[in-house]
């Protein structure tokens, strides 16, 4: 009987192993789906209005049906990434996603920043360069740092009534994405 | 032979108890990333720039688009506030006051994240578009039948998820989180 109490004690020793390598694994296994979405919807340096969520349709990145959304991919290995233009003073935020999905840089219009965007998105390198004034950027530039080359930003934009999405929807597709000139 | 049999316990349990434990942590995640007040609940670190792995899991698992921590912040329901299974055969009055935030949203979603409201009619609740009282409270009905006042009308056979989006909200974000309080998800007839 104690035998078998030490067999099931090694069980679940074993079983809380398994537990701690599958939370581990699952990010690495399955962490880009929404990275594989992005690429898909060919937003490589170019802002893509996401179609609203509709009633009874998929909404596999649960996107709030109240809200505009703009994506953009961007490698930076091709030099530093930026997100500029002008948006409406409705309230905005713009957020800079890992390939693995966890958000690095979130921030709103509500911070002070007004209608205007201007983020630099830096690689550890870029960054370092940028700190030894190697690299010229413009003044006032919003910088964040990341620690990925492949990151993606999502532009959320609240319509205050649905009359006004076809306009919001407009100026995000006017946004300006993609490395900034060498 | 007994020790073949041991072996086969050993497994079975350490299959059970690893891939269930797994399965519990990024589904309910009660115990691990999520913070649960009444019926309602967040992976507050699902926005962080470093969440933790049940958090990291918990985001490769959804594949959604994540707010970040300065964005706002979303919680769900898949209960009433009596603890029921929210199911679209029956009315449920959303009553009580919202943390601080710029703007809210309440939305009625299946299991998949796909929106069960009326194809024409509204898709969501808005802060910024809902009837108040002289008072400032406000009562927000869920149901397939009608409601009074804020109605959602939702269409469908099954249980549904409930999900409410603070933008630009402090809430959680330090000093006093633990007093927040969101609203109640009553019950009130079903069909």
């Amino acid at each position: 009987m104690i035998r078998t109490v030490l067999w099931v004690f090694g069980g679940l020793v074993l079983g809380g192993i398994i537990h701690i390598a599958v939370i581990l694994a699952l990010p690495v296994l399955t962490g880009g789906s929404v990275w594989a979405q992005v690429v898909e919807m060919g937003a490589l340096n170019r802002p893509i209005v996401l179609p609203a969520a509709e009633a009874g349709q998929a909404n596999p990145l649960r996107l709030d049906p109240e809200l505009a959304y703009a994506v953009c991919q961007i490698d930076l290995r091709q030099g530093p990434g930026t997100v500029s233009g002008t948006l409406p003073q409705a309230f905005w935020s713009i957020a800079v996603y890992s390939h693995s999905g966890i958000a690095l840089y979130s921030t709103t219009n509500r911070d002070g920043i007004g209608q205007n965007l201007e983020l630099g998105i830096f690689n550890q390198v870029q960054t370092r360069l940028l700190a030894e004034q190697k690299l010229n950027v413009a003044e006032g530039l919003l910088i964040v740092e990341s620690r990925d080359d492949d990151v993606y930003v999502v532009v959320r934009l609240h319509p205050e009534q649905q009359v006004m999405r076809a306009r919001y929807e407009a100026q995000l597709r006017a946004l300006r994405c993609g490395n900034i000139p060498a | 032979m007994r020790f073949v049999t041991n072996l086969l316990l050993a497994i079975g349990v350490a299959l059970a108890f690893g891939f269930g434990l797994s399965w519990f942590a990024v589904t309910d995640g009660r115990y691990f990333g999520v913070t649960q007040i009444g019926p309602w609940s967040t992976w507050r670190d699902a926005g962080s720039p470093q969440p933790d792995p049940y958090s990291r899991a918990y985001i490769a698992r959804t594949a959604a688009l994540q707010l970040g921590a300065s964005e706002g912040l979303q919680f769900t329901a898949t209960v009433d506030s009596e603890g029921r299974a929210l199911t679209r055969s029956c009315r449920y009055r959303i009553d009580g006051t919202t943390p601080t935030a710029t703007f809210w949203t309440l939305t009625a979603v299946d299991a998949t994240g796909a929106l069960i409201t009326r194809p024409d009619g509204p898709k969501a609740f808005n802060s910024t578009r809902i009837a108040r009282a002289n008072d400032g409270s406000m009562e927000l009905y869920v149901s397939r039948t009608l409601a009074p006042r804020n109605w959602l009308e939702i269409t469908g056979e099954g249980s549904f998820v409930l999900a409410l989006n603070l933008y630009d909200t402090s809430s959680l974000g330090g000093v006093g989180s633990t007093a927040l309080t969101l609203p109640s998800i009553i019950r009130e007839a079903c069909a």
